[in-house]
């Protein structure tokens, strides 16, 4: 017979290997579930235990009945550590890939239908899953809010780079010919051989299509 | 998680702050008064000398508008006398940091403390608020900004270094791993028992402590975790000799009595 | 040439800095502190950050009606405001993130005092008060709710303590503002140093709390 606690090892073990993921491994369900049954079945144990001394129970007239609820009561909690532990993991995970602009909705479904296991982490800051139905209603509240607090800062995207900027403009210069770009300084012509000092997210696309090279 | 980044400043991050530095340019070309968020930029009038951040100074520099004056810690004469003293004469110290500028300390008698808000407050400025690398900051010490200044000049401005970049860059070389070693016998002494709990590292620069810090911390908390007991029991004894009558006070100072010049390690 | 900028020349760490110049300061100084404490420190009761947002406001707006009808070859001054535009920005991002981060790794040790609670901005309080309204839900339609009543709540501290709280044990550096004595406790002893202005010490947060609240240290 297990002994009490050994499944919410199990699902310690679980939080602490999702640490080190990149993506997010399936909910354990039918764990959460046993460790969940285990304390009802040791809080019944208690409340059968303690039944015979009608509310007049006293520990040091027997030792070995309170040794028996104090361990009760301990596993008790540690099981509940263990199941905050674990879903505390996955909701961080959760709001780091909402932080990050994934679709985890999106994505946990395309998961789900895949086959949940071994998917290769996807492109997209590697969301893969399957959520159990509590995490995807989480997912969208959490989205939710963050979206109401990037709100009040209006000026400045909360969600955009932590590395700080460098290099906001560079010197590029047109490979060939590739029209007219709009630009936050309105239009530029983009005629061959000709040089342009330009923000580098407003020609990072053509740079990588090889229309633009990029000096210095 | 909304900052997947550990504590203390990154080595990027670090780099950043740098750039706030202020140095000192040339102008090649006019350019009037820019009103930026920090305040207005001095108007650029060739051949005026003019104060502005780096990171301003380097943009400058790339588009050939201005050429930047090495502050004079950055010279050949300076770089190599500061070898020398890390070297031979204090061979167990960071040399010392730059001094604030003479006036300082007369002109801020109460020092009210924090950077005030509106009110008028004083305001005790530090790196990278203190013009440690305009051409006239002093020549002989080496600012808290230093490596990361003198990378980014070596970098993006060598041509204005009087043709002395590679021996510059030899003696920077010198200096780092000097420096690095100063670090790692540091953190030897910080695990050290007998350590009282706080420790300077007098003259550090700002990329030698992001570069340090996960190491240096780490030891320090391993050995308080570790000690946890030992500490938590001599602390209910001085507490008895304390209640007792004792002579009180807390047990073990020590090491205020050093030289200056060393690092109290 | 007013007094002050005479003084400013000779001294540059002389008080008298523009406002904006200040900013800046308390901003940089701001940032690196709470990118650098265990704790979340306190939002600033100054105004700072409605001065900042202002000013980062007013910057757009300018940079907008600026881009309309110039050159773009030849506008380097729109360009320079663009860069530092980013840069305030980032620094805003950065700070306000470090702190969001530390509200979640521990919000309910910052909501469970006033004291603590005060930290926080109006904005922080409402954004941390929800997320631990959402998470405990989270938890109870996940398994709580099948649990005996009096073992549901996530605040009980019997037996095991279910709050977490940051390690102010931790080691920081700091920077000597001013000259002062610095005492900090070690493992086999105390200890206390005549600090000297521009010291970077290294010391539990704990025991430089003080040093940075009243100014004579900045963490660094």
């Amino acid at each position: 017979m297990p002994m009490y606690g050994d499944q919410g090892n199990k699902l310690v073990q679980h939080a602490k290997r999702m640490q080190n993921l990149a993506h997010l491994p399936p909910y354990q369900t039918e764990l959460v579930r046993a460790v969940t049954r285990e304390v009802r079945d040791l809080d019944k144990d208690v409340a059968s235990l303690l039944e015979p001394f009608q509310g007049s129970f006293d520990p040091s007239a027997d030792q070995s009945t309170a040794c028996t609820l104090l361990v009760n009561h301990l596993s008790m909690r540690r099981n509940k550590r263990c199941l905050l532990a674990y879903h505390r993991t996955r909701t961080d995970k959760l709001e780091e890939l909402v932080w990050n602009g994934s679709d985890v909705l999106d994505l946990a479904g395309q998961q789900a239908g895949g086959g949940a296991n071994g998917a290769t982490a996807a492109a997209d800051g590697g969301a893969s899953s399957s959520l159990s139905p509590q995490e995807e209603d989480y997912v969208r509240q959490y989205g939710d809010l963050l979206a109401a607090y990037k709100g009040q800062w209006t000026d400045i995207d909360l969600t955009g780079s932590l590395e700080p900027p460098r290099d906001l403009f560079i010197d590029v210069r047109v490979l060939k010919d590739a029209g007219e770009i709009q630009t936050e300084y309105g239009a530029i012509n983009l005629t061959k051989n000709s040089q342009f000092y330009v923000r580098q997210g407003d020609v990072e696309r053509l740079i990588a299509q090889g229309y633009l090279q990029k000096l210095g | 998680m909304a900052l997947p980044l550990p504590l203390g400043l990154t080595h990027s991050e670090v780099a950043f702050v740098a750039e706030m530095e202020l140095v000192t340019v040339v102008p090649r070309q006019r350019l009037e008064s820019i009103d930026l968020l920090s305040g207005k930029t001095p108007p650029l009038r060739p051949p005026h000398r003019a104060d502005l951040p780096l990171w301003l100074a380097l943009l400058l520099k790339k588009q050939r508008r201005a050429n930047i004056v090495p502050p004079p810690w950055l010279y050949p004469a300076s770089l190599a006398d500061i070898v020398h003293r890390e070297t031979k004469v204090h061979p167990h110290a960071f040399s010392e940091p730059m001094p604030t500028a003479s006036r300082a300390r007369q002109s801020q008698p109460g020092y009210a403390g924090r950077i005030g808000g509106g009110d008028s407050s004083e305001v005790i400025l530090s790196p990278p608020f203190r013009s440690n690398c305009t051409s006239a900051a002093p020549a002989g010490y080496l600012p808290y900004h230093w490596l990361e200044v003198a990378e980014a000049l070596i970098t993006h401005a060598s041509d204005d270094l009087g043709g002395n970049t590679s021996e510059i860059r030899g003696l920077l070389r010198d200096l780092v791993e000097v420096r690095a070693a100063k670090m790692r016998d540091s953190a030897e002494t910080l695990g050290a028992e007998g350590q009282g709990g706080v420790v300077s590292l007098r003259g550090v620069g700002a990329m030698e402590l992001a570069e340090n810090r996960g190491f240096v911390l780490g030891v320090v908390d391993g050995v308080r975790k570790i000690g946890g007991a030992v500490e938590t029991a001599r602390r209910e004894k001085e507490e008895e000799m304390d209640l007792g009558g004792g002579d009180g006070g807390r047990g073990g100072y020590g090491g205020d009595g050093d030289s200056d010049d060393d690092m109290g390690i | 040439m007013d007094i002050d900028d005479i003084l400013r020349e000779v001294d540059p760490t002389f008080h008298a800095v523009p406002q904006e110049k200040r900013n800046l300061q308390e901003l940089t100084r701001a940032w690196i502190a709470e990118r650098s404490a265990p704790e979340l420190l306190p939002w600033p009761a100054d105004g700072l950050f409605e001065r900042v947002n202002d000013s980062i406001k007013r910057q757009i707006e300018k940079v907008e009606e600026m881009t309309g009808d110039m050159d773009p070859k030849t506008n380097f001054a729109l360009i320079v405001i663009q860069t530092e535009l980013e840069r305030f920005k980032y620094l805003v991002r950065s700070y306000v993130r470090a702190r969001i981060s530390k509200i979640d790794r521990h919000t309910l040790h910052y909501l469970s005092t006033d004291a603590l609670r005060a930290r926080l901005s109006e904005m922080e309080l409402a954004y941390a008060t929800r997320h631990q309204a959402l998470l405990h839900n989270h938890y109870l339609s996940s398994f709580l709710s099948s649990f005996p009543s009096a073992l549901q709540n996530l605040n009980d501290s019997a037996g095991i303590n279910m709050v977490e709280t940051p390690d102010l044990e931790s080691a920081v550096f700091i920077r000597l503002l001013k000259d002062t004595l610095v005492e900090g406790r070690g493992v086999d002893s105390d200890g206390a140093m005549d600090g000297r202005e521009s010291d970077i010490v290294i010391l539990r947060w704990a025991d430089a709390k003080t040093l940075v609240e009243n100014g004579s240290a900045e963490l660094v």
